[in-house]
């Protein structure tokens, strides 16, 4: 009797079709704290010390 | 021939203590950093002329003219030479990396699709954000990249974008037809921000959806550093003269959102599609006063965007898209999916910010950013005119994966992606298949040091005994392009190239 190998699945297509267009967000709750923790991590005063050349 | 396009995002760069820093000497430093596959100092500065402008007459000097002169005096004094001031690296992927004025620019390829264009502008990202890296690898003052275009001091700087566009398209047909769809479009474009300004000078605190709307006052010019216009009439089309004009936009604003881009640009060239395929003026909104719309919209903090027509009706922001929606849909047939899809997504747009403009925060950078700050600003207990909301303003625009807010948002899947896995690792740097870039960018693959100059335009190559010329002017169809990737593929020197209709020899010149 052959042995049978067992293959690797192809990876299911995305629900909705094979299109490459805009997509639902991945439904990942954000982590509010580590974004407030960077917000926090801001320097205030760092918009005042910023200066630019006018560009185009 | 349909419509290709690009973006030239010039970056703010700074240091954690800016304190006797020249921002001029840290824009050459990051843009030499890169060690990314291009050749150096090849740029072709001969062809550019910005005097010519495209209502058929050249000006004899540029309102900035005064301040590039007073710029050029005062690198004069730099021990370096104008192309090393520059510092160009024409890339691999058909890019252009370089020190514009006081700001590292990257210019991505030409794009014939809008998920070849996502691809490019993160690669430009990507880009930087290993030259800063790089550097900051070994000092205690890193450098700090913003993808932004303001200082809120008044000093802007441009995120443009180019459009082929075929030259039967008479000027006054394009510049009255886009007028109101440019004034009205940052309603989803915008980038957000904290702070009214003018020209040269911050005015109040408060928020406004657009970065860059504080900064026109010309419905028509060839400026682009003061006194700018809502249509830049720039005529420099980097192709062939009879046929073609790029349009050059200098409105928008530089998006962090890759949804945003995908909008900005790809709605943009659905509407200059349908003014090339003879959309009536009549079926065109018009506004009775584009300048002022443009600020009233932008600060409008109702988000009602309410506008004068031309024929003194008001209306909204959104009604006038609408209107720019639905003759698209007439003049501009869609040969693709991507073209339904776009429209399908602009439309809904449309819909979600006449109903809960905050339910874009998932696509758009100016509600994500409103809606990240003024969460924090009620849990800090801050008033609406702390300046911490400038600095986290402009935290959102950072090109730092580890501390931008945006990429905070992004990295927790907060925002929508017009394309599943659009990210192109930089390693690879690839120039789009489909458009000329190709070309470009496997002429400098395959004979790198060989290039003598790259423009967008043409490739200059020294061969065994002549040189090469590429001549890029007319060389938008696809076929010439997969054509001449076949010759590239086996060409062992430059004259294996002459057999492009497009390629020719000359007599081998000094390098300048």
């Amino acid at each position: 009797m052959p042995e049978t190998i067992e293959r690797p699945r192809p990876p299911a297509p995305p629900s909705g079709g094979g299109s490459d267009g805009p997509r639902e967000p991945k439904v990942e709750k954000p982590n509010t704290e580590d974004l407030l923790n960077r917000m926090r991590k801001v320097d205030p005063d760092q918009a005042k010390r910023y200066r630019q050349r006018t560009g185009e | 021939m349909d419509i290709q396009f690009g973006l030239e995002t010039e970056i703010g760069i700074t240091r954690d203590d800016p304190e006797g820093m020249d921002v001029v000497a840290e824009s050459i430093a990051l843009v030499r950093s890169a060690t990314v596959p291009g050749v150096r100092s090849r740029w072709d500065y001969q062809q550019e002329d910005p005097h010519q402008d495209a209502r058929g007459f050249r000006v004899n000097a540029l309102r900035q003219d005064t301040d590039e002169a007073n710029y050029f005096a005062q690198d004069l004094s730099r021990p370096l030479s104008f192309a090393e001031i520059k510092s160009d690296l024409a890339l691999r992927n058909g890019a252009r990396f370089y020190n514009d004025h006081a700001h590292p620019e990257y210019c991505t390829p030409e794009c014939s699709s809008l998920r070849e264009l996502i691809e490019q502008d993160d690669a430009g990202d990507q880009l930087l954000m290993a030259c800063a890296q790089s550097i900051n690898a070994t000092t205690e003052n890193p450098v700090r990249l913003y993808k932004n275009n303001t200082d809120f001091r008044g000093h802007s700087y441009g995120c443009h974008e180019n459009y082929l566009l075929a030259r039967s398209l008479p000027w006054q047909v394009l510049a009255d037809g886009i007028q109101a769809f440019l004034v009205t479009r940052q309603i989803f474009c915008g980038a957000g921000k904290y702070g009214w300004e003018d020209e040269d000078h911050f005015l109040q605190p408060g928020f406004q959806i657009a970065q860059r709307s504080d900064f026109f006052t010309e419905l028509q010019s060839v400026d682009t550093m003061q006194r700018r216009p809502l249509v830049n009439t720039r005529d420099e089309p980097h192709a062939n003269p009879q046929l073609y004009r790029r349009f050059h936009v200098i409105i928008g604003d530089a998006n962090l959102s890759p949804y945003a881009t995908y909008l900005k640009v790809g709605t943009t060239a659905m509407v200059l599609r349908a003014l090339q395929n003879g959309c009536p003026s009549e079926r065109i909104p018009r506004l009775a006063d584009p300048i002022a719309s443009l600020k009233s919209i932008s600060r409008d903090r109702e988000w009602k965007w309410r506008v004068r027509t031309g024929g003194g009706r008001t209306t909204t922001a959104i009604e006038i898209q609408r209107q720019y929606l639905t003759v698209v849909r007439e003049y501009a047939p869609l040969e693709t999916a991507e073209g339904e899809e776009l429209l399908q997504a602009w439309e809904e747009i449309l819909v979600d910010l006449d109903q809960n403009p905050l339910k874009t925060a998932d696509r758009l950078d100016w509600t994500a950013k409103f809606k990240l700050l003024e969460g924090f600003r009620e849990s800090e207990g801050l008033q609406p005119e702390d300046p911490w909301l400038r600095s986290l303003d402009l935290a959102y625009h950072a090109l730092d994966r580890e501390n931008g807010l945006f990429f905070g948002l992004m990295d927790q899947g907060a925002f929508r992606l017009p394309f599943a896995n659009p990210r192109v690792r930089n390693a690879e740097l690839r120039p789009p298949q489909t458009t000329r870039a190709a070309i470009r960018g496997g002429c400098i693959e395959r004979f790198g040091p060989k290039v003598k100059s790259a423009q967008w335009d043409a490739v200059v190559l020294a061969g065994e005994s002549t040189e090469v010329e590429v001549d890029l002017r007319d060389v938008f169809e696809r076929s010439m392009v997969e054509k001449a990737l076949v010759v590239l593929a086996s060409s062992q020197i430059p004259e294996d190239l002459l057999v492009l209709p497009f390629a020719k020899a000359f007599p081998q010149r000094e390098i300048p």
